[in-house]
């Protein structure tokens, strides 16, 4: 994704920036065909849903009707009531899950756990589509929220550095899911399997984004997309480091992370150095090609 | 057009007796295209399952070229069950759905043999087997002997009707009714019940025979459901009426769009179907909460 980001920068002039930023944003939301169940509700009538999980395609295959006449437009449809009551009972039961993952890991034997906790039939398991992967969004929106929460509550982020900030910010938000780090490779693979991997994309971009705001990073200097990509890039390399992190209380992850943050803001002088250094050269070139024509 | 022709053809054939009862008595429902009085309906409809019952299975495989298995996998896998699961399986008297849902328990079992709440729990598990029919449960008795699951306390085989279930009131972690709704005569009844008995959190599901919109693949499949399966019927098993009504059955069922909203008027919420085989059959799903 970041790659695809990069080349898009590339391809695109530099007037049209700011026109493709807003496209874009909208496209992440919408394109997500695989998008969790709380945004499909938000649609007010039926549409034909998503392509079938795994099992489907493996049971239809062998109906070689299926298979040839709807390529991913499988016939599947949902039918909506607006802000319908199971959504609520569905969030009850994937909150009460969280805290049986660490036993149980991010499996529906969690969920079923979950569901059980809260005084209702396990049996809405299997009214999730994609069982696994709406626990793990949904603790990806969880943290977000309170992140944010936190953003909004948080005098100490008031008076430092934009790069104070961001290491600031990522760390909270890393720290949510340090409870969790044994079982957070599987979560990690989850996220990163075909049918998951698009929201869980527009997850992070989501928390890049609002992590780079509440930096109150405003310089037009540096393309947006470029801002998303490194710090999506800090974001996901400090994540893994933190997976083999022994020492106490995380202390490498929290070094290597200050590490990072100072890389890629020295990446952004170094990157207005060349600018200036180019511009200098470029007005030096001209200069030289006006004497020779002058001649 | 060739349906079209077959069922007028059908019709004339069929009409003379039965239309003028039909005419005379208000309550009218349908067996297959025939307009009969309700009353009639359940007594005919179980004279059909006992023709069929000894080779039910046989037939099955036949018509579908074994793909009704697949169609009940993917049944069972959607409805996810799990370890002290309280299942109530309707009009599935020969057991397919029944054993495969016990199968996916144990499966699942397997896996989590480390956790010993689950072993507590596994002795709990009851997969209600409810079938009107008789004949169609010894069926699937024997065929639990032959599998080695005659002494399994999981599997319990009740006689019943659908619009009128003998359980209590949310007493069912899951419902299912394979092949089996469009037989019935009240259609409406059948999801009250279901809904009664399920738990806040309990599944619907419903695997049926339902429409084909496709357009080249329809006539095709029309061609083959009421000139090839009648035949196969007769040829097969001996019993040509019963495969007819079948297929006629098949056409006078709701089309999904149309059932979809009838089990949201029972009250279930998420309702979704889903289509396989360019909707030779369809899987609908409903959650009470």
């Amino acid at each position: 994704m970041y790659r695809t980001v990069v080349s898009r920068i590339l391809l695109s002039g530099g007037g049209r920036r700011h026109l493709l930023r807003h496209r874009d944003l909208r496209t992440v939301i919408c394109s997500s065909r695989f998008s969790t169940t709380t945004e499909t509700q938000t649609v007010p009538n039926r549409r034909p849903l998503n392509p079938p999980d795994p099992s489907t395609s493996s049971s239809s295959s062998s109906t070689s009707f299926q298979t040839s006449s709807a390529a991913g437009d499988v016939p599947r449809h949902e039918r909506q009531n607006p802000r319908a009551e199971y959504e609520e009972e569905q969030a009850r039961v994937l909150q009460a899950s969280l805290q049986h993952v660490i036993r149980l890991g991010w499996s529906e034997e969690t969920m079923i756990a979950g569901a059980k906790e809260v005084g209702i039939s396990p049996s809405i398991v299997g009214s999730f589509p994609r069982k696994e992967a709406a626990l793990v969004e949904f603790f990806m929106d969880d943290c977000l929220q309170r992140l944010i929460d936190r953003i909004d509550s948080a005098e100490e982020l008031q008076n430092s550095t934009p790069s104070q900030r961001i290491d600031r910010l990522v760390r909270i938000r890393l720290e949510m899911q340090a409870p969790y780090i044994s079982k957070w490779p599987q979560a990690l693979s989850i996220q990163a399997h075909p049918l998951n991997v698009s929201t869980s994309f527009k997850q992070r971009a989501m928390l890049v984004d609002e992590i780079w705001h509440a930096a109150g990073d405003a310089s037009s200097d540096l393309d947006w997309y470029v801002r998303r990509t490194v710090l999506g890039g800090i974001y996901s390399t400090t994540e893994i480091y933190m997976l083999t992190d022994r020492s106490p209380e995380f202390r490498d992850t929290w070094m290597f992370l200050d590490n990072r943050v100072e890389d890629a803001f020295d990446l952004k002088k170094t990157i207005q150095e060349a600018k200036h250094l180019a511009e200098a050269v470029g007005a030096g070139m001209g200069s030289f090609v006006g004497k020779v024509l002058q001649r | 057009m060739a349906l079209r022709l077959l069922t007028r053809n059908l019709r004339n054939r069929i009409s003379p007796n039965l239309c003028s009862a039909s005419l005379l008595h208000s309550h009218a429902t349908s067996f297959g295209f025939k307009e009969v009085r309700e009353e009639e309906k359940s007594q005919m409809v179980g004279k059909v399952f006992s023709n069929v019952a000894s080779n039910y299975d046989l037939m099955n495989d036949f018509m579908s070229a074994g793909l009704h298995r697949l169609w009940k996998d993917r049944l069972v896998s959607k409805l996810s069950p799990f370890p002290g699961m309280k299942h109530l399986d309707v009009a599935g008297g020969t057991g397919d759905v029944a054993f495969r849902i016990l199968e996916s328990i144990n499966s699942i079992r397997r896996r989590a043999l480390q956790d010993p709440i689950n072993d507590d729990l596994q002795e709990e598990t009851r997969i209600y087997v409810c079938d009107i029919n008789q004949n169609m449960l010894n069926v699937g008795k024997n065929r639990a002997l032959e599998r080695g699951l005659g002494e399994d306390k999981s599997l319990v085989w009740v006689q019943g009707d659908a619009e009128a279930l003998s359980f209590e009131d949310n007493s069912m972690d899951g419902y299912t009714i394979a092949f089996g709704i469009r037989n019935v005569t009240h259609i409406e009844k059948v999801l009250t019940e279901a809904y009664r008995v399920l738990k806040r959190g309990g599944r619907f599901l419903c695997l049926e025979l339902s429409h084909v919109e496709i357009p080249v693949f329809k006539e095709l499949y029309d061609l083959y459901s009421f000139s090839v399966i009648p035949r196969l019927g007769e040829v097969v098993a001996g019993d040509r009426e019963s495969y007819q009504y079948l297929v006629e059955s098949i056409r006078r069922f709701p089309p999904q769009e149309k059932f979809a909203s009838m089990i949201a008027d029972a009250g279930f919420q998420k309702v979704e179907y889903e289509n396989l085989v360019g909707g030779v059959v369809a899987i609908h799903s409903g959650l009470k909460i």
